[in-house]
């Protein structure tokens, strides 16, 4: 049964006539074609699908597109403003820190949740945030070098939009 | 600032104040009473100290006479300690009762002596005529639940919050402190609640409040909420007038006599009256000493009718003062006691002897100003023509009265006084009782110089805050909505208000002291008939007489249900005399129950065509809609993605698999021929339309408990919703279960129709819990266990808990496993928001039950969780030791236990994303740690299992989280593998559960078989 529901993802306001019962993230994927987030296990295990729901991190293959109702979700395409990408984003192309890229998008918002609350996060907690992310090509070592780096770029930014 | 119990304090209060208050709750004695003229109630004999040390910071224990409070730091704290307190009573023998009848029949007697003033039906067509009319002692608990604030030092007394009688709760204050009236200062809310029609429990609230702050020299806030309407019972009435007459054939009275009972038309604060304060002299003093007022005016009885032979008498204690200056609100409230007996009697006599009412009454008015001013109003409101009826929707009556009143002036000077003619309609709504005033025509004679705008204006205003206390919602069992009139406004703000000048202007106009004393309220507007006018049109409207405000929802409700069963059993009871209308109650009850059971159990009621839309108004619907949403019809007779109470829900039981049906009102497949008749005895009897019996399963055995007001409600909701063709699955029972027929037998084992009766000796909160629980909410129909014929246990097994459709629902009561103990604070929690932060989230059969609770105003689902605390013997909040017990247990589920790396492999890899902390914020994670899980600590592994192949779905209630199932991606021996290692971790303490094996297999079979039957 299809419902009207007003969802704001990425700033701005859509309305949707879906059924409030399937996963955000079929609607993000199919219905608003922004494809940062991807499908991987659809049990919320792997993180690949990951978004972020008034600034947290969510997984939106196990959440209904009802429950973010009235909040704001981000995705990866979000995360970039005027055409700048999140420091977070520009630490992980830095390090090159792909195989397939699969993951990515996961890894990208789960730091991007965990620096949200914990800006000067050292490389154990990094660690510990991403300890359920699934990262099938083996690429951890680039991963935690890029989170750390996210780290620096995210401080600086916030620095710099203070003098501004 | 702080936030208690849900309870905001408000911004506005006083500067230094929320700092420095305290919170007080007071324990009333088991018994106490007024009877009119003497309080009587239990002796306190001892408090024993609180030796609890779990209770955080101060409590104090304030004891006066049998007053007794708890002032705490907060008002969860003083909540709680109050609870713990152990206060022995010693009970009060002389209090006038039956001896041997116990304390609760007691109760009951007393209330059917005032319930026999409140409504009465009975006709009597001789030519005598003898009424008693009561006035209450407290006219409700109060205008909305607010905080009652009394700051008591030793030369001032500053108290913020409501009353209706600022100057007799003034009087009170200071008699109970010994301050001077001008060391009193009141900040009182809105004005506009001084209606005149006497106290409300604001003032008891004040004094228990100023009490506890001068025992303890600190200020003390008490929550004023529905739990005072104990002290409005307990008051009984205030005064009762009695009025006979005897009338020649012709019709004119020949004999009128008028008497009134007590001395006082007010009785003091409850608080006043346990302390002792307020002995029976220091009472009279009070009387006497306060400025304006001696004990004279319960004396001044006045009627502007004249009667061949008449006595008007008043007991009194003092002498009169003829030279006392008249005015004050005691005066006021006598005159209006006095105004509504006499205008209701007369109103009576004429329905009696079928006379007009006005005419009646002209035949026995001499003065020529006001029987000018009685047809100037008559003629301009249309007297003669019947109000009409065509229009608007049938559930709705309407009816129209009269009441006329002459008051002597402030001198005493009877030909000067005002004379005032009233005459309103009314719009009832049979069903919900709700009572709308639509039209107020008012005329009054105010001598020389009368501004008609201005008069308008103050009529407009006191009207409205007249009319609220009158008739507004109380706390009841069966009441929607708290009393907050949030539902309905009982006075349409747009009704017609049309006022008549004076008819007579022969008085030198120019009066200009006159004129100057219209400012602020004009003393010379007079309201006095303003009850009775809506006491007269109401049993215009309805047939049935009501001798003592307030005319609320419910008293109207019962009234109009009382009249019902009157008029069906009338003919026998005629004979009957009139001392024996209590005795008469019960043998309605009798008749009335024993014409249920002739009914034609097994035949078809004959069908209808589906009810026309426009006959509910919306309060009937709106009501409705909230019973359906309480009832929760949607959870079951809704399928998986179908059509909201469409129907074809399978259900599992023991019998073999049964199919819900179709609520809307479909003409073929669902509800829509059905006539009232039908519905109700499915609803109460479980026999359908068309006389086959339906399975227990649908609860009929709760809804028999539901009120027919709500019953009527239900129905008109449900056929007004849109009809959906859907015919509804065939049963699949086991025999001999498919024999329908079979069932007859077993109502008459285990089926109880008995309605829902509230218990006395419980606060209206736990009695609206209670009816909502063991009638709509049919709570026990998952919560307690059933024998092998599918009836539900009694005694200690109700409500112990049971499983339902493959789910186990929890013991609702002191067997609960749950690993930290259940509040009350934790169930409103969990029944309002879907969850509770030390028990989890609402699953399985229970979501949908939460959706429907969502629609519920707060204080239903407070009423429910209150209820149910009380079956588990709960605290009313978390405490401080429970908080860290739950903090202790989280602890110690931090460590994967040795031994179990299967099981730590597959929870790792498919619950740790969600169920461990892992210093992400998230949006999706579960945020109540598994240790606290109620599920993983029961007795048997269902839920947990449910839960693990099938997820948490609560798609009805937003917030509560979702989690995918896992039937596709584990087999039964890593389900098994998993979740021996959860109970390991999380419920360490808990014996591992033996048939974990084959309770996998057979809810994996469950779900194959779900998924299958619904494409």
């Amino acid at each position: 049964m299809t419902q009207t529901l007003t969802l704001t993802v990425d700033r701005k306001t859509h309305v949707l006539a879906v059924s409030p019962n399937i996963p955000l993230l079929n609607v993000l994927r199919n219905d608003l074609a922004l494809n940062g987030p991807k499908y991987g296990c659809g049990l919320g295990e792997c993180g690949a699908c990951s978004v972020l729901v008034d600034g947290m991190a969510a997984r939106a293959c196990v959440i209904p597109v009802s429950s973010v109702v009235g909040r704001d979700v981000t995705t990866l395409e979000g995360l970039v403003v005027d055409g700048r990408l999140d420091p977070v984003q520009q630490a992980f192309i830095d390090a090159q820190a792909a195989q397939c890229g699969y993951c990515l998008n996961g890894m990208i918002m789960t730091v991007r949740a965990l620096l949200n609350r914990t800006p000067m996060a050292t490389a154990t907690q990094l660690r510990t945030a991403l300890e359920y992310n699934l990262c099938r090509c083996g690429t951890h070592i680039e991963i935690l070098a890029a989170a750390q780096r996210a780290v620096i770029l995210n401080a600086a930014s916030s620095q710099e939009a203070s003098h501004e | 600032m702080s936030e208690s119990q849900g309870l905001i304090i408000p911004a506005e209060w006083p500067s230094g104040l929320a700092q420095s208050v305290r919170y007080g709750v007071v324990l009333r004695p088991p018994h106490y009473a007024w009877d009119g003229d003497k309080f009587t109630c239990d002796q306190l004999l001892e408090v024993a100290p609180l030796h609890d040390v779990s209770l955080s910071g101060n409590v104090d224990i304030v004891m006066e006479g049998n007053f007794v409070g708890v002032v705490a730091d907060s008002l969860l704290a003083a909540q709680e300690a109050a609870r713990r307190l152990t206060v022995t009573w010693h009970p009060d023998g002389d209090n006038g009762q039956v001896a041997g009848v116990s304390p609760i029949a007691r109760e009951v007697m007393r209330a059917a002596t005032a319930d026999e003033i409140a409504v009465s039906t009975a006709e009597r067509d001789s030519q005598r005529h003898d009424h008693e009319y009561g006035w209450p002692s407290r006219m409700g608990w109060g205008d909305v639940p607010s905080w009652i604030i009394a700051d008591c030092t030793a030369d001032s007394l500053r108290v913020w919050g409501q009353t209706a009688t600022p100057e007799t709760l003034t009087r009170d204050l200071a008699l109970l402190t010994g301050l001077d009236a001008n060391s009193i200062s009141l900040s009182v809310t809105s004005p506009e609640q001084i209606s005149g029609l006497g106290r409300h429990c604001g003032d008891d609230a004040v004094v228990d409040a100023a009490l506890m702050s001068h025992a303890i020299g600190r200020p003390v806030a008490v929550w004023l909420d529905a739990s005072y309407v104990r002290d409005v019972h307990a008051l009984g009435l205030a005064q009762r007038i009695s009025i006979d007459a005897e009338r020649e054939a012709s019709g004119k009275i020949l004999r009128y006599r008028n008497r009134q009972a007590h001395a006082a038309s007010d009785v003091p604060a409850v608080g006043l009256l346990l302390s002792g304060a307020m002995t029976d002299d220091a009472a009279d003093e009070a009387r006497a000493s306060a400025p304006g007022e001696t004990a004279s005016e319960s004396v001044r009885l006045f009627s502007p009718y004249v009667f061949q032979d008449e006595c008007l008498s008043a007991r009194s204690e003092k002498e009169r003062n003829a030279s006392v200056e008249t005015g004050s609100t005691d005066d006021t409230l006598a005159d209006v006691q006095q105004a509504f007996a006499r205008e209701s009697f007369l109103d009576e006599v004429a329905h009696e002897s079928g006379q007009d009412p006005i005419a009646l009454r002209l035949q026995h008015l001499e003065d020529p100003r006001g029987i000018e001013l009685i047809r100037s109003v008559s003629s301009r409101a249309q007297w003669q023509e019947a109000v009409s009826m065509s229009s608007g929707p049938r559930d709705t009556v309407t009816g129209r009265g009269f009441a006329y009143s002459q008051l002597p002036d402030r001198h005493q000077r009877v030909e000067e006084g005002v004379r005032s003619a009233w005459i309103a309609d009314v719009e009832v709504n049979r069903i919900t009782g709700d009572v709308t005033l639509t039209r107020l025509v008012v005329g009054q004679d105010g001598g020389p110089a009368l501004d008609t705008a201005r008069l308008q204006q103050t009529l407009q205003a006191r009207v409205l805050g007249e009319a609220m206390p009158l008739l507004g919602n109380e706390a009841a069992f069966d009441e929607w909505g708290d009393g907050r009139r949030n539902i309905v406004t009982p006075v349409r703000r747009d009704s017609a208000m049309a006022v008549t000048d004076t008819a007579v202007t022969d008085m030198p106009p120019g009066d200009d002291a006159r004129l100057t004393s219209m400012s602020g309220l004009p003393d010379d507007v007079d309201m006095s008939p303003g009850v009775a006018v809506i006491a007269n049109a109401l049993f215009d409207a309805t047939g049935v007489r009501f001798r003592q405000p307030p005319f609320t929802a419910r008293r109207v409700r019962q009234g109009i249900s009382d009249r019902d069963m009157t008029s069906a059993a009338a003919i026998a009871l005629r004979a009957e005399r009139p001392a024996s209308r209590w005795l008469k109650v019960t043998a309605l009850t009798a008749v009335a129950s024993a014409v249920a059971v002739a009914w034609p159990w097994k035949s078809a009621i004959a069908p209808i065509s589906r009810p026309a839309a426009n006959v509910y108004s919306a309060q009937t619907l709106e009501r409705g809609r909230l019973v359906a949403a309480a009832g929760d019809c949607a959870a079951c007779h809704t399928a998986e993605n179908g059509v909201v109470n469409a129907g074809g829900r399978s259900f599992e039981t023991p019998f073999g698999t049964l199919f819900s049906t179709n609520l809307t009102p479909d003409e073929k497949t669902g509800i829509g021929r059905w006539s009232y008749p039908a519905f109700e005895r499915a609803m109460r009897h479980g026999i359908s339309r068309d006389g086959h019996n339906l399975y227990p399963a649908f609860p009929y055995t709760a809804f028999a408990k539901v009120t027919d007001a709500d019953m009527q409600a239900l129905y008109a909701y449900l056929m007004v919703q849109p009809a959906v063709s859907t015919p509804p699955p065939d049963n699949a029972l086991n025999f001999p279960f498919n024999r329908r027929e079979l069932i007859g037998g077993w109502n008459s084992i285990y089926h109880d129709s008995t309605p829902f009766s509230p218990d006395p000796t419980q606060s209206e909160l736990y009695n609206r819990g209670a009816y909502l629980s063991e009638g709509l909410g049919h709570c026990s129909a998952c919560h307690t266990p059933r024998n092998a014929l599918g009836a539900e246990r009694g005694g200690n097994d109700y409500l112990s808990g049971a499983m339902v459709d493959g789910w186990e629902a929890p013991a609702l009561t002191g067997m609960s496993r749950a690993p930290i103990l259940w509040s009350e604070a934790s169930l409103y929690d969990y029944l309002r928001e879907g969850k509770s932060s030390l028990h989890g989230v609402a699953s399985g059969p229970m979501a949908p039950v939460v959706a429907g609770l969502a629609e519920l105003p707060e204080y239903d689902v407070r009423a429910i969780a209150h209820y149910v605390a009380a079956q588990m013997d709960a605290p009313a909040g978390d405490s401080l030791a429970m908080r860290e017990e739950a903090q202790s247990r989280v602890a110690r589920s931090q460590t994967s236990p040795a031994g179990m790396e299967g099981g730590e492999r597959l929870f790792e890899g498919a619950c740790a994303s969600c169920h461990v902390e892992h210093l992400v914020p998230s949006f999706s994670s579960a945020t109540t740690s598994l240790a606290l899980n109620t599920n993983l600590h029961s007795a048997s592994p269902d839920n947990t299992l449910q839960t693990i192949l099938g997820g948490v779905h609560a798609e009805h209630a937003p917030g509560v989280g979702n989690m995918p199932g896992f039937s596709d991606s584990f087999t039964d021996a890593q389900v098994v593998t998993l979740t021996r290692y959860l109970q390991v971790r999380f419920a360490p303490d808990n014996p591992p559960w033996r048939d974990v094996e084959q309770r996998v297999s057979a809810i994996r079979e469950e779900h194959r078989n779900a998924s299958s039957s619904h494409p």
